[in-house]
């Protein structure tokens, strides 16, 4: 009794498991495959069927990297984008309580060194335009809904965000003129010069405490920029194109995602270096911004932070004949002998 | 309240194409917008399949979620709407959409799209029912009228089925039972959070159950 009753138990564990075992040793015992769900599974993964629709995708009967872009949009890119670009906001606040506006440590010495040519300045700020521009404008498409319909109004924000989606087509067009130059204008001044910025580096140009490290016109940091700047202006106008003309290449929803993921994550790295640019350039640092606008800064300015620039000068200075306080800008001129750096 | 569904049930979709035409009619749809498409998988093969395909109202839409000027709302039966009065044109709803049911014309300069356009399930727009300026813009009010989308009213196959997901759910699954196998909620499972296409082939459960 006993025994019949085990051998019950054990049977009745044991035999359901018998089609998992043949299905184990013999994976095409199951049969013919349901080909109702061969079908959806084939749907499910993109299959492109026939339609009489002419149109991109359109015979794609569902996709759902549509949700993956979504869930990147909504869930990382808006609260990740705000986050890196208050953080960076709020360094720069807390470094200005802190340390305060950089001063021209000897005092103004009335005499003025040229620094910018009229060339530079002029593709200088129309880069500077259409780049801000172009932020300003992407950032309210992205934050528009949180932050200014409470303010506008559906309809009145549905005004602005216009406004901004024709700005940011057709001053990107401009953007995408001007970088090039940009790229080979500065390019000369802004090759990385490893002993002297490596040394920069190392001290984070002096931001944090200790001396001022040498540095040659452009110092490491805004080499540092130029680069994200122009190499991040290459990605944005590449993948921001792609998104324009979304009929030429008849690019479909995939790469149009792809061109917006990869399109963003370059605008808010660009932005945020910016903010570094922008706040050193105009409230950090005394004298710096005057260098953009008539293209001279004061001498004592060129000695505490671009050193080596000005010991070229002078010696420039010294060898040419003087005139207009010192040589144009930028120029090697012969007879440097050996830069001084600081240690 | 009702909460409106579309459902293809590819065993009777016969690619007749009828759906896109009549929507075009009744909505008098400008050329390159396309609110309905037919789609058939393996064309041509043993076994193919056609599918009806436009918005499907989603409840947790990506489109309204993406839109950057919020221009989405929901009716009380369940019908995503927009307003073209504040789209703009961005395209985003399209990137989001699952469907690729977002329209929009093609004869603007570039880089603009123009104004949004999709299947509003015969239920207009945000502008007086039935009025000028809403058929117009958003086409044909039969909802306001107590009809159902012209495209499932006249379907000769009754493939395509449109009304309140209850009634719709119960059809189907009377239909499933009587065929004995081969049914399936197409769709239903990405625009309704119900099994269907995501959890293969199981339609006995909730996917056309009654909620």
């Amino acid at each position: 009794m006993l025994w019949s009753l085990l051998l019950l138990f054990a049977l009745t564990l044991l035999l359901p498991l018998i089609p998992y075992a043949v299905a184990y040793v013999n994976p095409d015992a199951g049969g013919v495959p349901n080909p109702g769900s061969e079908l959806w599974r084939e749907v499910l993964n993109a299959n492109v069927g026939a339609t009489q629709v002419q149109g991109i995708d359109s015979g794609v009967l569902i996709s759902e990297y549509g949700e993956r872009w979504r869930q990147y949009r909504m869930q990382q890119l808006a609260p990740w984008g705000a986050s890196v670009l208050g953080v960076m906001v709020g360094i720069f606040v807390v470094y200005y309580l802190v340390r305060g506006k950089i001063r021209i440590e000897a005092g103004r010495s009335g005499k003025r060194v040229r620094r910018y040519t009229t060339t530079e300045m002029t593709v200088h700020w129309i880069l500077a335009s259409t780049f801000v521009l172009l932020a300003l404008s992407g950032l309210i498409l992205l934050y528009g809904r949180w932050l200014l319909i409470p303010l506008l109004g559906a309809s009145g924000f549905s005004v602005t965000a216009t406004v901004c989606k024709l700005l940011h087509n057709y001053v990107g067009l401009l953007f995408a003129a001007i970088v090039p130059i940009a790229f080979f204008l500065y390019l000369k001044d802004s090759l990385f010069n490893l002993k002297i910025d490596g040394r920069w580096i190392k001290r984070a140009g002096g931001y944090f405490g200790g001396e001022e490290p040498s540095s040659e016109k452009v110092n490491a940091g805004q080499k540092m920029w130029y680069w994200v700047a122009m190499l991040g202006g290459f990605v944005l106008i590449t993948s921001g194109l792609s998104l324009d003309f979304t009929n030429f290449f008849q690019q479909g929803r995939e790469w149009l995602q792809g061109a917006h993921v990869v399109h963003t994550i370059a605008s808010i790295g660009v932005i945020a270096f910016f903010i570094v640019h922008l706040y050193l350039a105009t409230v950090g640092v005394e004298g710096a911004l005057e260098s953009m606008l008539d293209g001279h800064v004061d001498a004592n300015w060129a000695k505490q932070h671009h050193d080596l620039w000005y010991q070229e000068l002078q010696a420039g200075q010294d060898s040419a004949a003087p005139e207009d306080g010192l040589a144009a800008g930028g120029t090697h001129a012969g007879g440097v002998a050996s830069p001084v750096v600081k240690d | 309240m009702a909460r409106m569904k579309f459902l293809c049930d590819a065993e009777r979709c016969i690619e007749c194409n009828a759906c896109v035409t009549a929507c075009k009619n009744e909505n008098e749809i400008p050329w390159g917008v396309n609110r309905r498409r037919v789609v058939t998988i393996n064309d041509g093969s043993p076994g193919e399949r056609s599918m009806s395909v436009a918005c499907t109202h989603c409840s947790d839409a990506p489109c309204a979620a993406v839109c950057p000027v919020d221009c989405f709302y929901f009716t009380d039966d369940g019908v995503v709407l927009h307003d073209k009065d504040i789209c703009i044109g961005c395209g985003y709803c399209f990137y989001a959409c699952p469907f690729g049911a977002p329209q929009f014309p093609k004869n603007e300069a570039f880089g603009s799209r123009g104004k949004m356009d999709k299947c509003t399930f015969c239920a207009g727009g945000p502008l007086p029912d039935n009025s000028p300026e809403e058929f117009s813009e958003y086409g044909s009010n039969r909802l306001a009228e107590g009809k159902l989308p012209l495209c499932a009213e006249m379907c000769s196959t009754r493939a395509l089925l449109a009304g309140d997901g209850d009634t719709v759910s119960e059809i189907f699954r009377e239909r499933v039972t009587w065929r004995g196998a081969s049914g399936f909620a197409w769709g239903w499972g990405v625009a309704y959070n119900k099994p269907g296409i995501r959890r293969g082939y199981d339609v006995e459960d909730k996917a056309t159950g009654g909620d």
